[in-house]
């Protein structure tokens, strides 16, 4: 999940903060001594998230593009100036558009908005775009919703008295609101100072920058791994399960698919499943989140020559060409499998289906998949030449069943056309023209289209007429039978009507027919 | 998308009454002409559909188009309505095919123009309609009996879509108010009810349909709420194509449908098999599919709207250079491209959905779904004038039904991850990687059917078995010895399974006497040296190892079954040594511990020991101490005392000295012992005479011990 950092700079960022000592502050040097934390802790923590810095007064800036260098965000935070008023909604829209442009729609991100609450007056302040919100067209739509999923998360520089004494709390509520409830706001706690403006900041830490540690297990064999990024919890359906379910912290592998029998499977997320080696007091040393520091570097050296699960589970993965399925949750699944970056890279990757029972159709309930032992024969076939999947649907979909539809004109003069084709080389075509004219006859009856069989019928008495002298006797004896039989279906009367009823080839005896014709 | 939304059950109402039999007056050529005929011949006068025929047919194209996209909780009932209503199917899912609503509708048959038009009316399947909202589908059921006391958040919303010829905008109204008041009773009835449920959301969409060339009397109106519970749209519309396009974009907006059309499809000409020409198909499918399109159509919008800084920072927000022209139009269009061979794989896929073909007979879309249903996958390309290809689907079929993927064309956030092998455990350079790949090709998953003999879950059958497969499973190569043999294989194979046959038992006791085999052979063992300076550990040691994995694999599955057992006894009893020089190196070792406890002797138990500890306490193997253990092993094997079977008669040789230089010794006694000494070298003595009291040696000791001792000190035994 990426981040934007949204940082006010307008003019009421500076407003002093008076803390005792000699030093003056401004909000804007809390503003900064928390966003310095917050990059400290994903450096060291979180060292795989994207993160972009935005300024904002009345116009916005993209100070720093998306970027794991927490370095160039650091010193862009010593270099900003201070600017006019507060103008949120072109500033979150510019968000809109930098997000977008980078990951396209369908990627979450987290939004952090740093401001006083002072949200600015007149045109462009927070109260005015919200106090027309209802008046817009599509075209002037208010970035909230973002068109992406995310979080926003504000982040301000004052206590809840301070902001309850104006309205902005309302406003940043109502932020939120419109974001369909997806954020928070974090206001100080106490006096404004260095240390609440780093508990605020811790906070946001623990909910949206902790590290997901599991256990990947397979059996007997285990791994502690770092899950990047977070899974986020899901909600199945709204109205009939609208708890959000997480994923357990224990990822049991249940068994193995081929790729092929996979099958680029929709998934909600993806995650990289990196190993760590906990040490005794529970803190990782693992990659990417760790300071290249020379004390960590050997014990990552150390760490590197102990045997893990997850490598050898990778290598098996891509080697094979196999899929590992795991168990998320109570009828939550995924796969993990092996992803390659390049060619020299590669990776363990976890994807997670859709929660429910049966995220993949073709693979049918996931709780009925069970080993291959206790089959009667290997459904994979002795010399690994078959699969037991896709698992067929028990209908046919309309596509793949030959169904009758006569909307267009040409759909119904095709089906004609072609039990003409077949009269016209009877009796060799026999079986084709009765399985055509008996299609026919079946959608002529359900659609109540009568008329259709009587002409169909006059159609092939004319046929009959123009037979050629070299034509086999039977092929006249058939046309009149087949035409016979529509007409008396065309009557509409109950007993030629039925729609299970076949029209079956007339039985003639021209002995040795075919073989003897002229 | 809720599940319980009012698309989730449909009700058709269609309209059976006698001027239903009446022609939609527009004309089909049936009996056209093919070339070449003769001459001369006038083809048949073209035929009309009735107002009946068009609205059964538009009616099943909705139900087909439906069906295709969503095979299971979208649920349809038929009604037909004249003297009275006929329901030709019912909510259960059996009944939500084609199939059978077309059999049911022969049934029925067309209207019959000449019955009294009085006692016809469309208001009998209306109220019909209203009550088969209030039945419960099985889904519902399922929810509600699922959530217990929130039984009251499954929903019961619905639809229905009456096809009928109205007389005029106040009979609408008529039809209207009587599904408002049948609504209304009918949710009292519900309320007091367990079997029914109350109608939250109705929507009633009227068409009214009339032969093409007459005036309608009746006008159009958009969707409008009657009440809390019922809205309603009346829709006037010529019969023919005309209702089956409104049907068509119908069922679209019903059920969140979106239109894809595929172009540059290469197809082989009918008349010319060596020329193609390219093709178009158009396919329907949720609009979810196209969620990338939608809203880059909004950011196109918003993009107007955006404000620049200063001129000297203008460089950050030039961003609409390369982005799409995202105007969402009603069909878009994604371009074919000819699929490589290689299928096997794994796209990054956001999203999956069910197509319909629009015009699923006709030859373009039949060759498509063909093609697709033949196992084919076909990646599809957004077409752009400039700029690299971007591919944005993919369509393939699964079993027999096709989807529509959305591929992730967007950067990704995982881009350039540390390499595995820059992590934990990357430096390991001897994994099993070949092995594990065989052990995840044995544990594959199959599908079981439902209803399974076994009361046990497949999955967890599946589950069990990983456990059982990996309670001794070393990751290294330079961790195992057996898991390098090939002799090892019969037994590794098949002691893991639950349960073992006779035949197993056989062959596990047949790779055990190979073993036995080998070892007396002296055959080389693939024993790592990795880690140890110089040769590694002598040949005897590797087989101590050997035979210790073998053991600790043996014993993580004793507890499966009897037969388990006995594959351990067999084992037990036959690795080391003939018995008698176990016995003499008991013997000797004991009086060694007591003497002297020296540290060799000290050091042939130890190695065992942490096994069987794990093993005992746990039941299933600590990875962690197997490691230490196995280090162990590898470390203190060049300490480790001189194994009996290599120079045995030399161990012999130095005891009987002990043994016998205790009291004064006669000359008789000092020769005969010298003779003995030389003699035994020349043969092994006889386990009998060896443990004789006074020469009279027990026969048949290894009853004693089945009986009375079950489990002998580390199975050592006189029996084979």
């Amino acid at each position: 999940m990426p981040t934007v950092v949204v940082m006010d700079v307008s003019l009421s960022m500076t407003r002093p903060v008076s803390v005792e000592g000699s030093e003056e502050y401004q909000r804007k040097h809390l503003a900064i001594h928390g966003l310095t934390m917050l990059f400290e802790h994903m450096a060291t923590n979180y060292k795989l998230e994207f993160t972009a810095l935005v300024v904002f007064s009345s116009l916005w800036e993209l100070m720093v593009p998306f970027t794991r260098d927490y370095n160039t965000l650091q010193e862009a935070l010593s270099n900003m100036d201070d600017y006019d008023k507060t103008c949120l909604e072109a500033a979150l829209l510019g968000v809109c558009n930098i997000v977008q442009q980078e990951w396209g729609a369908a990627i979450p991100c987290q939004v952090v908005l740093v401001t006083d609450g002072c949200l600015g007056i007149g045109r462009g302040s927070l109260r005015h775009s919200l106090a027309t919100h209802n008046q817009r067209s599509e075209n002037n739509r208010f970035p909230l919703p973002f068109p992406f999923p995310s979080k926003l998360y504000v982040m301000c520089m004052a206590n809840l008295e301070e902001l309850q004494s104006s309205d902005s709390l309302d406003c940043l509520e109502r932020l939120i609101d419109l974001n369909n409830g997806e954020g928070q706001i974090f206001t100080i706690d106490g006096p404004l100072c260095l240390k609440n403006v780093q508990s605020m900041f811790g906070k946001l830490i623990d909910l949206a920058y902790t590290p997901f540690h599991a256990v990947l297990k397979c059996g007997h064999l285990t791994s502690d791994v770092q899950v990047f990024p977070r899974p986020e919890p899901f909600i199945i359906d709204e109205e009939i399960d609208p708890t959000p379910k997480a994923i357990n912290t224990d990822l049991e592998i249940v068994g193995f698919i081929d790729i092929a029998d996979i099958s680029s499977p929709p998934v909600l997320s993806r995650h990289l499943v990196l190993p760590i080696a906990l040490n005794k007091e529970g803190d990782e040393l693992g990659p990417g989140i760790t300071d290249d520091t020379e004390d960590e570097n050997s014990a990552n050296q150390i760490a590197g020559k102990i045997p893990n699960f997850c490598v050898l589970l990778h290598g098996s993965l891509k080697v094979e060409g196999m899929v590992a399925i795991v168990q998320l949750g109570p009828e939550w699944y995924g796969m993990l499998y092996s992803q390659a970056d390049s060619k020299k890279k590669s990776n363990l990757m976890m994807s997670l289906f859709e929660p429910g029972p049966e995220p993949l159709p073709w693979l049918g309930k996931m709780a009925q998949l069970g080993p291959i032992s206790d089959a009667k024969e290997n459904p994979y076939g002795e010399d690994d030449n078959k699969s037991p999947f896709p698992l067929q649907p028990k209908n046919k979909r309309s596509y793949a069943q030959n169904v009758t539809v006569w909307i267009k004109p040409s759909g119904l003069q095709t089906d004609v056309q072609k039990i003409l084709r077949n009269a016209r080389k009877l009796p060799e075509k026999t079986q084709t023209f009765y399985k055509e004219l008996n299609r026919l006859r079946k959608a002529a009856l359900a659609f109540g289209f009568l008329d259709l069989l009587k002409g169909v019928a006059d159609m092939l008495e004319r046929e009959c007429t123009l037979l050629p002298d070299t034509a086999h006797p039977d092929a006249a004896f058939q046309l009149t039978h087949a035409a016979q039989q529509l007409k008396v279906a065309s009557t509409g009367t109950s007993e030629y009507t039925a729609y299970d009823h076949n029209i079956t080839p007339l039985q003639t005896d021209f002995s040795g027919s075919s073989a003897e014709r002229m | 998308m809720k599940i319980f939304a009012e698309s989730h059950k449909t009700v058709f109402v269609v309209d059976h009454c006698p001027y239903m039999a009446e022609s939609c007056r527009q004309h089909v050529e049936f009996d056209m002409l093919v070339k070449n005929r003769t001459q001369g011949i006038i083809p048949l006068a073209p035929i009309s559909k009735s107002l009946w025929t068009c609205s059964v047919e538009s009616s099943m194209e909705y139900c087909r188009i439906m069906y295709d996209i969503f095979p299971f909780k979208k649920l349809v009932n038929f009604i037909v309505s004249d003297s009275g209503a006929h329901v030709l199917n019912s909510w259960t899912q059996e009944d939500q095919n084609l199939q059978e609503l077309m059999a049911a509708l022969a049934a029925v048959g067309p209207p019959n123009p000449h019955a009294d038009p009085e006692c016809c009316s469309i208001l009998h399947g209306l109220v019909t309609a209203v009550e088969a909202l209030c039945k419960i589908t099985e889904y519902q059921h399922e929810a509600r009996t699922m959530l217990m006391e929130n039984a009251e958040r499954v929903g019961n919303r619905g639809r229905i879509i009456c096809i009928t010829n109205a007389k005029s905008d106040s009979h609408v109204r008529m039809l209207e108010e009587c599904v408002q008041e049948t609504i209304h009773e009918h949710n009292k009835l519900a309320a007091n009810s367990d079997h029914l449920m109350q109608i939250q959301k109705c929507e009633l969409v009227l068409i009214h349909t009339y032969p093409v060339g007459e005036d309608s009397l009746v006008s159009d109106r958009p969707k409008k709420e009657l009440s809390s519970v019922l809205t309603s749209e009346v829709h006037s519309v010529r019969a023919g194509r005309h209702l089956a396009t409104k049907l068509n974009v119908l069922v679209q907006q019903h059920f969140d449908l979106a239109s894809t059309t595929i172009t540059n499809i290469p197809m082989k000409e009918e008349q010319h098999a060596n020329t193609s020409a390219n093709y178009d198909v158009e396919l329907l499918h949720h609009k979810e599919a196209h969620v990338d399109f939608i809203k880059s159509a909004c950011l196109a919008e918003t993009k107007r709207c955006q404000k620049e800084r200063g001129s000297n920072k203008t460089g950050d927000n030039h961003i609409g250079g390369n982005s799409r022209e995202g105007t969402f139009k009603e069909t878009v269009t994604l371009k074919w491209c000819t699929p490589r061979t290689n299928s096997v794989e794994l796209h990054y896929c956001t999203g999956a959905y069910r197509i319909s073909p629009v015009d699923v007979n006709s030859r373009p879309s039949s060759c498509l779904t063909n093609f697709l249903l033949n196992g084919r996958s076909v990646l599809l390309e957004q077409p752009r004038k400039s700029g690299s290809k971007v591919i944005s689907h993919m369509l393939s079929s699964h079993g027999g039904e096709i989807f529509l993927h959305v591929l992730s064309s967007s950067r990704s956030i995982l881009e350039d991850p540390p390499s595995i092998s820059e992590g934990c455990g990357g430096r390991v350079t001897d994994y099993r990687i070949t092995d594990f790949g065989e052990f995840m090709r044995e544990n594959r998953l199959t599908p079981f059917l439902e209803p399974r003999g076994s009361l046990e879950i497949p999955l967890e059958r599946a589950k069990d078995q990983l456990e059982k497969h990996t309670r001794y499973w070393p990751m290294i190569i330079s961790q195992t010895t057996i898991f390098n043999m090939q002799a090892v294989v019969p037994l590794a194979s098949v002691i893991v399974k639950e349960a073992l046959t006779d035949e197993d038992i056989l062959n596990c006791q047949k790779t055990i006497y190979n073993l036995v085999d080998m070892e007396r052979k002296n055959d080389p063992l693939p024993i790592s040296t990795v880690g140890t300076r110089g040769k590694g550990p002598k040949r005897d040691e590797q087989y101590r190892i050997m035979w210790n994995e073998l053991e600790t694999l043996v014993r993580a599955h004793i507890n499966n079954s009897d037969k388990h057992q006995r594959v351990l006894e067999c084992l037990l009893a036959c690795r080391s040594k003939p018995p008698e020089e176990e016995e003499r190196k008991k013997r000797g070792r004991k009086r060694e511990e007591k003497e002297d406890k020296s540290e060799k002797s000290g050091k042939d138990y130890e190695p065992d020991k942490p096994w069987q500890e794990s093993e005992r306490l746990k039941g299933v193997l600590d990875r962690e101490k197997e490691e230490l253990a196995e280090a162990e092993i590898i470390k203190d094997s060049p300490d480790s005392p001189e194994p009996p079977n290599k120079k045995p008669l030399v161990t012999m040789d130095e005891m009987p000295p002990v043994e016998k230089a205790k009291g004064p010794m006669s000359l008789l006694s000092l020769w005969s012992n010298r003779i003995n000494t030389a003699n035994s070298r020349k043969h092994q003595e006889f386990i009998g005479r060896l443990n004789s009291v006074n020469n009279k040696a027990e026969l048949y000791q290894h009853l004693k011990e089945d009986n009375g001792m079950e489990t002998t000190e580390n199975g050592k035994g006189s029996r084979q």
